[in-house]
């Protein structure tokens, strides 16, 4: 399913282009990574693509049935304020007005508990957020975005507070949501080598030399600009993508162990053939 | 102006014909509680002078003639005997402190503390302007009340519409100094009155007349009504607007309603109670009950029972022990925090031991 569509889609501000034009079109079970520099325009893409900001021109359509979840790069839930993981996840749910419905929440307990579930973040419901960890906190803010059931999961930056080891994980669960349930997920990201590793698509934003480009990861990697600039990260990216022998449901089990303090590693899942 | 004074007798008197003349306006009818004549049917024949009307109120009120300071000439057999007199002004405060306590979650986690005491300077400069507008142009429909609703409005409008969040602490600043200046600048030019104006705009919690504890009450009913229905959708908006906004939450209607309703709060409870009384009911109980909550809704229910407990006890103890009731207030409001923490410590540590 198409959820997305921009065509000549300009954003910035003030009436000024921040980027050249984007065309894009965004199914289900596509991994969309945004990437480029700090200050390329990630962001204000990302914020225009939700609809915070007007585009200066352009079309930007989202199918009529997407449900957008949206995973922020930092909780903005002050420390002060008293909540646990399932109050969290439990105000996800609510769309439009449906915060008029008291028996709304009750009536989506099945959908939280299995956003908790695949997020890995059922142990922790009673836990009060704000004392978890970053990871954590992003894989709370996840199930917050999944217990709505979207179509479509736009993540910006979700590992930029983490480190390495973190953020591998963090794109395995990202990566294993996008299978399991089919969803189209779209996300901000600087970190080119493991964006390669995960991605079906990119967006490559360049302001730098004035370049976007757009497409599954393989052509934008094959493109000459991309091949100057960052061919050597992407192309070791899709190789060790391609390298993955393990299944699915190890990576999985893998999800868990590092959740249990297992020894690092790399195995996880990827389906090889949907790429281009 | 000193916004934290109780009125003294004088003013008191003043008070009554402010009120009255307020009443007279609103067509509502006077309230025997704050007339003389009506105490002299008190079941306790014994009760000191100053329990009659008006005269407990100065004596509440000044708080200057108290020669033993928790030395209780009252009792509490006392102040519920006296129930039809002081039960109104004693309830007003409970209401005022369950609604702004629990309105106060909201002021704490979003760090609008400031706005409340912007919102009642504005409401004040809404007074004076009625005021003004009453004398000088002959709009005689034009109350004090409608003017401090008008301001509230107005000022929360500008707050919420084209202001960042990062702008907002600034502007907050800016309504703050110009509802301080004008007040002032407006006040002086109305030289008739100046004792009721002086009433209207601080208020006073010691003698508060049905009309205004109907609206209080109406206010409490309707708000609570509204907070309760659409809590959800307020919380997502303090907690995470870009959040809400994206899961398509009407986030400006739902900002505006927030914004809304605190400012319906503080300018009625500014114009009945007075400043500091509201100023205290608004943050303190919200603080508290956060600290010692593990959820919001709890923050929210537990804000308002602090809330409604500092109106109610802080009235009993300046009826108790002579003391200014705003400031009565104010400070077993203020008791709060420490009683949080003590709760918050004691949870603490239970869990602490309890943990395997």
């Amino acid at each position: 399913m198409k959820t997305l569509a921009c065509k000549d889609l300009r954003v910035g501000y003030g009436g000024e282009p921040l980027l050249p034009s984007v065309n894009l079109e965004v199914e289900s079970g596509q991994l969309w990574a945004i990437v480029g520099s700090n200050g390329s325009g990630k962001t204000t893409l990302l914020r225009t693509l939700l609809g915070q900001q007007a585009p200066i021109s352009g079309e930007l359509a989202w199918s009529a049935q997407a449900r957008i979840g949206y995973v922020p790069q930092r909780a903005r839930l002050d420390d002060e304020a008293p909540s646990r993981v399932v109050d969290v996840v439990r105000a996800g749910v609510d769309r439009g007005w449906s915060f008029l419905n008291p028996f709304h929440v009750r009536r989506h307990a099945e959908a939280i508990a299995r956003a908790m579930e695949d997020t890995h973040t059922t142990h922790l419901r009673h836990e009060a957020f704000s004392q978890l960890s970053e990871g954590q906190k992003q894989r709370v803010l996840m199930a917050r975005a999944m217990a709505s059931t979207p179509d479509v999961l736009v993540l910006d930056e979700p590992t930029s507070a983490m480190d390495m080891q973190a953020e591998h994980d963090v794109f395995l669960l990202i990566d294993r949501l996008r299978h399991v349930r089919g969803i189209a997920i779209m996300l901000v990201s600087h970190h080119l080598p493991v964006v390669a590793e995960f991605a079906t698509h990119v967006l490559l934003l360049d302001r730098e030399c004035d370049i976007v480009l757009t497409g599954p990861i393989e052509q934008v990697a094959s493109e000459h600009h991309c091949r100057a600039r960052y061919g050597r990260i992407l192309q070791e990216g899709i190789e060790r993508r391609s390298q993955h022998l393990c299944a699915l449901d190890d990576s999985h089990d893998h999800l868990h162990d590092h959740e249990h303090h297992a020894p690092h590693g790399h195995a996880h899942s990827h389906d090889e053939a949907e790429h281009g | 102006m000193d916004e934290t004074r109780e009125p003294d007798a004088s003013e008191l008197e003043a008070l009554t014909r402010a009120l009255e003349q307020d009443e007279a306006a609103a067509s509502a009818p006077a309230h025997e509680a704050t007339h003389a004549p009506a105490a002299e049917s008190l079941p306790h024949a014994d009760a000191p002078a100053e329990l009659v009307g008006a005269g407990h109120a100065e004596h509440a009120g000044s708080g200057l003639e108290s020669a033993d300071f928790l030395d209780p000439q009252m009792d509490l057999g006392m102040f519920f005997s006296s129930w039809d007199l002081f039960g109104d002004s004693a309830l007003a405060g409970a209401i005022a402190g369950a609604v702004l306590g629990f309105l106060g979650v909201y002021v704490v986690l979003r760090r609008m503390v400031f706005l409340s005491a912007a919102l009642s300077q504005v409401a004040s400069l809404g007074i004076v302007g009625a005021f003004f507008l009453q004398l000088s142009l002959g709009l005689a429909w034009f109350s004090p009340l409608l003017g401090a609703l008008l301001a509230t409005f107005v000022a929360i409008t500008a707050l919420t519409l084209g202001v960042s969040a990062s702008r907002r602490d600034g502007m907050l600043g800016f309504v703050f100094l110009l509802g301080a200046s004008g007040t002032i600048l407006l006040g002086t030019q109305i030289v008739q009155e100046l004792q009721d104006v002086q009433t209207l705009l601080f208020g006073t919690a010691v003698a508060v007349v049905p009309g205004d504890f109907t609206r209080l009450l109406v206010m409490g009913v309707v708000l609570g009504a509204v907070h309760l229905v659409g809590w959800r959708g307020f919380s997502a908006v303090v907690f995470d607007s870009e959040d809400a906004n994206v899961r398509g939450l009407p986030t400006q209607a739902l900002e505006l309603g927030l914004l809304a309703t605190i400012a319906l709060a503080v300018s009625l409870s500014t114009r009945v109670l007075g400043a500091l009384p509201t100023f205290a009911f608004s943050v303190l109980p919200g603080m508290a009950a956060l600290r010692m909550s593990r959820n919001v809704p709890r923050a929210l229910w537990t804000a308002a029972l602090l809330g409604g407990l500092a109106g109610f006890l802080g009235y009993l103890f300046a009826f108790l022990f002579e003391l200014p009731v705003g400031a009565s207030q104010a400070f077993v409001a203020l008791l709060t925090l420490p009683l949080a923490q003590a709760v918050h410590l004691i949870r603490t540590r239970v869990r602490h031991f309890a943990a395997p």
